[in-house]
């Protein structure tokens, strides 16, 4: 027997995805979260599966695991007392930033509080330019005296970003070297270590915050080594980044600044899988939790990356899968404003006290109400029975809106899903505007204990006439942890004209990166299989003051760098000047290596019609109707089935309103149309 | 209302999406830099009748929500659909605000009928004219600013109009420039239309005629029941930039706010004459100016954030805006650095409102820092760098629960800086320090956010330093309820040095290698007496470097030994000096209060009085020849009451005959 094991440890559940590599089935499971006491519901889940299916720690063969201990720590600020040395003259780097404030209508719009405070910065003098030459040496006795100041503020780590540093390091070595010579108690991390970009003030947030969690997020990952090896689980175990790839939980120890954003990451990863299972080449995946929606853009079955993601309050600038976080989950509270107009959100009675149906104590409506007293919900347990709800006490909160609205309770009900689907809308609508793309050719992934509930709203709105709503759409990113590559990103700034000149200078850069790459996979991550070094560069129009990341070759001429940077700049923003002159400024390379992945197989098809287990009245549209209640583990490809209709499983529900239709396809993932299409 | 509140707010979520998306495309697809920088372009829906019912929040400029359309929608004959229309010209309609600011907008049609317009702005970085980039304080008629097309069809039918596509070209100094961005502003206009079709298609098309009224009425509802709840009352409030023109006198902008019930008169009687420079702010006399309702909007808006923003907000207030003056300029007055004045507006209406409001609205915010511009040959390159910098922005004021934030915010929130690792890569310069200003922050119960600095080193020859909007070198920004004024801000060569020069609200200078600039903008104004500020807080302050220790004893009473506050001494030193402050709600700075010494209420009151009698054209040059009687006029005869501005303005009619030949206006 051999398994291998997706974990991921959100805010309430601990998803665990279960491949059984002999039978090929998947298995499912959710546990309740212990953020008190992190790595437990690790163990309690390992009892549970083998309680459940037998499945014994030793005949785990691969375990891949993301955590939210590190995003946890940002926004509970509960990290080390990290202090800052930075150039002198420089120090209000974290204060200043980049001067913009979230809300700009607003006079007390106020940027969050640094996760330094500026009484623990200390100045640095000497000075890199930028050509990476030293004007000033660096002045070794003030480091000396900036290690007396942590002390004296009680400091237990310190983050050294210095000016230009991306391009010359030594200065930023050189105090570490002291620091570990002089306070080997310190923990310490250089900017140009964690990440090594143009722009001081994104470098060095991106170190602050990684420095700011990376001890507590180490001691998890030892703790969670030790646990597992205890538990006889003999299989290294991986840790899921944020650019979606894995690597071993012994690098996340010291890279806990690339595996910030798993969850979110890997989530995109498994919805990415679904949409080549399905055949589908362009989709938007829609994960929705208790508190946000997730949005990503799939295009070629690939996911996007980007840069300044938000980890809590503050944006980490490393390579990310790119996703658009809105506001709104299952537990978004309705409200009705002085004017008498319903809105929804962006409060959240979130996962306590939860939807005033889970009976947890809370009062205010949510959307989930919302969904019970249409119908939809309520019909089952959720969460492997770990939730129960009370009909009574979401129709008591949805009361509390019906009648200063003088509505029945089911046309509340049903306005707070249209309004809250319509502030998804908007939030989306912003996102494909952003990347010039078109929803209505695509199809919506839907998963996330709320996504296959909304789907079909928001498939409506957004005028999408097609969802895939996978066979594990509540743990979705354990899934997705468990077929992801190893991969890493690395970065040169060379800061170029391109010409044939500097092209040298290019191709020299990519070799080293090359080495590096070839270096982290195969030594530092022990990976013996094929690797695959993907080349891009940071490239724009001299005068642009943003990049585009440009897809190169191995060893592209300058004419094929320019052209492939032309069309990439047509295809974004609909135009290219082939006149004007480019620059590079940074050397791109991804390495991957694919571990042995779950195959998995074509389900037996269906032998009849598919049957509804029971009938559901539901209100949609202004009208009670009958709609069917079917159990997913009975579903089978070839199943169909027209809504509304109400598809119940362990760690979802999916609502299918009227004019959509349900076929299962050959893996079992619920295709869901629009009716007539 | 006339359609359901459900709907209401599901159709305001897809009118905003719709503008977001449009925002969104010209951002995207813009050529210009200028644009993706600075954000200064706008997008929005208008009625049939010009009203703005949605604009993006995400993106772009803060200054147009409020921004009516009809005016210039008017001065076009009649619409086919596919037409769009453009204008750049500050005099025709008042709808555009400065030549550089190409404004566009396209009827949408629904079976022959026009349903609503998709609108917006792009700043161009050139539209021709005397100067580079069209903006000085040198230029004084509007003609210098550049090429302006009055209301045009760049789009007739969908067909081009290479007529005024090639007039626009030829004038401009960045043809490619003009051209990509006026693309991108097309492309936003017709993602407008696809959404607004979509939305009657969703809504059907009679919702959507009413939804979208219902969506004025609604922030016009949301406004007056935040005003309601301000005292009635009449609220004046006046405030001065440095200089009308460079090395000029001081220029007052006068306000009086009149709170009746949920409405609002902004009667603005009393400004000064309009300017022979470039900020003059070109209203037209409009009752609901957008320029106008910039101030308003920022503070209903901080009052309660549930305020959906549109034009609807603007129906609860009217301005008086004399002709001739500052804020109604006859044309051809020059308007291109209405930034400036309008920043310094802005202020003033906060000035009024706080007095409304004073326990929910914060002091005067910093400004007076410039936008920064290098242009230098680069010496590894040898070519020409043109860039921007910075902008120096300053704080916010301190306000009833908090300090301010430090180094930007309140109504400078949208601006962004460069980094500096890419201003040394791209321009000819080492920078020296950035960051906040010790001690610049008006002291406060609650602390005025601090002024940025700038602190640079030349490194090649003629290097050009342009610094557009400075201002705040005399006239602080207020603190209020005892807090005090933000410090002054400051532009200097080679400072510390023996050839120092205090450059004043100098906005251009020519700097060699080895050439030192140091920069700074104003402080922020405090909020309630600084002898009541938290120990703590002071302490902490000084720890980060924001106050010295010197300024903690002076400013706030604190005395901090080896680190620590003795508060056995603070109680003590601050009960000496409970009796010091000035009782006054506003603290103006001792610039203002120096100024006022001579320029009393009376005295300025009687000047504006009397310029007002006078033909236009003569009243700048009248103000001019009486502000330089008034410097030197003996001590003895400053009575304070007007009487000696009478005395001297009649010696400087006697002076001229020629005045009695112009006819008054």
């Amino acid at each position: 027997m051999s398994y291998r094991i997706g974990v991921d440890i959100g805010g309430t559940f601990t998803d665990f995805c279960v491949f059984d590599e002999d039978s090929g089935a998947l298995h499912t499971l959710k546990v309740l979260s212990t953020p008190e006491r992190p790595g437990e519901e690790v163990l309690a889940g390992m009892r549970e599966l083998e309680r459940r299916y037998s499945i014994r720690p030793a005949d785990v063969s691969y375990f891949t695991h993301g955590t939210t201990v590190g995003v946890n720590t940002v926004i509970q600020r509960k990290g080390i007392n990290l202090c800052l040395f930075t150039t002198e003259h420089f120090e209000d780097v974290l204060e200043v930033a980049r001067l913009k404030m979230p809300d700009p209508y607003d006079l007390f719009s106020r940027r969050p509080e640094p996760l330094v405070g500026r009484e623990k910065v200390f100045s640095i003098p000497g000075r890199m330019l930028f050509d990476g030459s030293e004007d000033t040496p660096l002045d070794e006795d003030a480091v000396r005296v900036a290690i007396a100041g942590v002390r004296a503020v009680g400091g237990t780590g310190i983050v050294v970003a210095l000016l230009h540093s991306y391009r010359n390091p030594t200065h930023e070595q050189r105090v570490i070297e002291i620091v570990q010579a002089e306070a080997p108690e310190l923990f310490v991390l250089s900017s140009a270590d964690v990440w090594p970009i143009i722009r001081e003030y994104e470098r060095t947030v991106t170190a602050v915050v990684a420095g700011y969690v990376q001890p507590r997020v180490s001691h998890y990952l030892t703790s969670l080594q030790a646990a597992l090896a205890e538990a006889g689980v003999s299989a290294e175990p991986m840790i899921t980044k944020s650019n979606g790839g894995v690597m071993t939980a012994e690098a996340g120890k010291t890279r806990c600044a690339q595996m910030l954003l798993s969850g979110t990451a890997s989530g995109v990863i498994g919805a990415c899988q679904i949409a080549r299972m399905a055949n589908v080449e362009n989709a938007l995946s829609l994960d929705i939790g208790g508190t946000s929606a997730d949005v990503a853009v799939v295009r070629l079955g690939e996911p996007q990356y980007g840069v300044g993601e938000m980890i809590g309050d503050f944006p980490i600038h490393i390579p990310t899968v790119s996703v658009t976080s809105i506001g709104e989950g299952g537990g978004s509270i309705a409200w009705v404003d002085p004017q008498g107009v319903l809105k929804v959100g962006p409060e959240s009675a979130g996962s306590t006290p939860g939807p005033a149906c889970y009976g947890q104590g809370g009062t205010q409506p949510t959307i989930t109400d919302a969904f019970v007293v249409s119908g939809f919900l309520g019909n089952t347990g959720l969460g492997y029975g770990e939730v129960s709800m009370d009909k009574d006490l979401g129709v008591a909160a949805i009361t509390t809106l019906a009648e200063p609205l003088s509505m029945s309770v089911e046309d509340t009900a049903e306005a707070i899903i249209k309004i809250a689907v319509s502030g998804m809308y908007l939030e989306v609508s912003k996102m494909v505007s952003r990347y010039g793309i078109d929803p209505r050719e695509m199809s919506l992934v839907a998963f996330g204990g709320a996504g296959p509930m909304l789907a079909c709203h928001v498939a409506q709105e957004l005028n999408m006439r097609r969802i895939v709503v996978p066979l594990t759409p509540g743990v979705l990113s354990a899934f997705g942890g468990l077929i992801a590559d190893i991969k890493n990103d690395f970065i040169r700034t060379v800061y170029l004209d391109l010409d044939e000149q500097t092209a040298i200078t290019v191709h020299e850069g990519f070799a080293d990166l090359r080495r590096d790459a070839l270096a982290w996979l195969r030594d530092e991550q022990g990976f013996e299989g094929e690797a695959t070094v993907l080349y891009s560069a940071d490239m724009r129009y001299r005068g642009q003051s943003y990049e585009i990341d440009t897809v190169l070759g191995a060893d592209s001429s300058v004419a094929d760098m320019e052209d492939a940077f032309h069309r990439e700049h047509e295809r974004l923003y609909e135009h290219a000047d082939r006149d004007a002159p480019v620059q590079i400024i940074n050397l791109r390379m991804v390495v991957l290596g694919e571990p042995p992945k779950p195959s998995l197989p074509k389900l037996p098809p269906a032998g009849g019609e598919a049957l509804a287990h029971k009938m559901a009245y539901v209100y949609s549209n202004g009208e009670w109707r009958h709609g069917g209640i079917y159990r997913r583990d009975q579903l089978a490809p070839g199943h169909h089935f027209a809504g509304p209709a109400i598809i119940t499983q362990d760690d979802t529900t999916t609502c299918v309103l009227d004019g959509f239709t349900v076929t299962i396809d050959d893996y079992g993932n619920l295709i869901i149309e629009v009716a007539g299409a | 209302m006339a359609i359901d509140s459900v709907t209401l707010e599901i159709l305001k979520n897809h009118c905003r999406a719709a503008a977001e998306s449009m925002a969104f495309t010209l951002y995207r697809t813009a050529h210009s830099t200028f644009v993706k920088e600075t954000e200064d372009f706008t997008t929005g829906l208008t009625t049939p009748d010009g009203e703005t019912f949605a604009t993006p929040t995400d993106l772009g400029a803060t200054w147009f929500v409020a921004l009516n359309y009809k005016n210039v929608i008017d001065l076009i004959d009649h619409y086919d659909e596919g037409d769009i229309c453009l204008t750049n010209d500050p005099y025709s309609g008042y709808v555009c605000t400065h030549s550089p600011d190409m404004h566009i907008w396209k009827p949408v049609f629904h079976e022959g009928e026009i349903i609503c317009f998709v609108v917006g702005h792009i700043h161009n970085t050139d539209v021709g004219g005397a100067v580079p980039a069209s903006l000085s304080r040198t230029l004084s008629e509007v003609h210098q600013e550049g090429i302006r097309i009055p209301p045009a069809k760049i789009l007739e039918q969908g067909v081009i109009n290479d007529d005024v596509v090639s007039i626009l070209l030829a004038n401009v100094r960045m043809p490619e420039q003009n051209w990509g961005d006026l693309k991108a502003q097309i492309a936003a206009m017709n993602t407008g239309e696809r959404r607004v079709h979509e939305m009657i298609a969703k809504f059907g098309v009679e919702t959507f005629k009413e939804g979208i009224g219902d969506l004025l009425d609604y922030a016009e509802r949301q406004a007056r029941t935040i005003v309601a709840d301000l005292p009635d009352g009449d609220y004046v409030f006046n405030d001065y930039m440095d200089e009308d023109v460079a090395n000029g006198y001081p220029c007052r902008i006068a306000m009086k706010m009149t709170i009746d019930g949920d409405e609002l008169l902004f009667d603005f009687t009393g400004s000064d004459p309009q300017i022979e420079g470039s900020v003059n702010i070109p209203t037209g006399g409009e009752v609901r100016h957008v320029l106008m309702m910039i101030g308003l909007i920022y503070v209903l808006y901080s009052l309660d954030t549930r305020l959906f923003l549109n034009a609807g907000i603007a129906r609860i207030c009217r301005c008086i805006l004399p002709t001739g003056t500052i804020v109604n300029p006859k044309f051809p007055a020059a308007v291109g650095l209405r930034t400036l004045s309008v920043q310094r507006l802005q202020a003033i209406i906060f000035g009024a409102f706080v007095q409304a409001a004073p326990d929910r609205l914060p002091a005067s915010p910093a400004s007076g820092g410039p936008i920064m511009n290098v242009n230098a040959i680069d010496n590894a390159t040898g070519r020409r760098v043109v860039a921007s910098i910075d902008p120096i922005t300053g704080g916010a004021g301190g306000n009833p629960w908090q300090d301010g934030t430090d180094g930007s915010g309140a109504n400078s929130s949208f601006l962004k800086n460069t980094p500096v690792e890419v201003n040394e890569a791209e321009v000819p310069i080492r920078i020296l320090r950035y960051g906040l200003a010790p001690d610049s922050g008006g002291p406060g119960k609650h602390r005025g956010g601090l002024a940025t600095v700038l602190h640079f080193l030349s490194q090649a020859p003629n290097t050009k330093v342009t610094a557009r909007n400075r201002d705040r070198t005399r006239f602080t920004a207020w603190g209020v309820r005892g807090g005090r004024a933000g410090a002054p801000s400051y532009f200097l060569l080679n400072p510390g040095k023996t050839n120092e020069v205090n450059l004043g609200n100098t906005d251009i200078l020519t700097i060699d290698p080895g050439d030192e600039v140091l920069v700074a903008s104003g402080g922020a104004g405090g909020w309630g007496d600084p002898l009541e500020r938290d120990p703590g807080a002071v302490l902490l302050d000084v720890q980060r470097g924001f106050v010295s220790l010197d300024a903690a004893l002076r400013d706030y009473g604190v005395v901090i030994t080896d680190g620590a506050v003795d508060m056995t001494a603070t109680s003590d030193f601050r009960a000496s000096r409970s009796d010091e402050g000035s009782g006054e709600f506003f603290d103006y700075g001792s610039g203002r209060i120096e100024f006022d010494h001579l320029w009393t209420d009376g005295n300025y009151a009687a000047l504006t009085e009397l310029l007002r009698g006078l033909p236009v054209h003569w009243r700048f040059f009248v103000k001019h020849r009486v502000f330089e009687a008034m410097d030197v006029l003996d001590a003895a005869q400053r009575l304070g009451d007007g009487s000696e501005v009478r005395t001297i303005f009649a010696d400087v009619i006697a002076r001229y005959p020629q005045l009695k030949q112009a006819a008054p206006q």
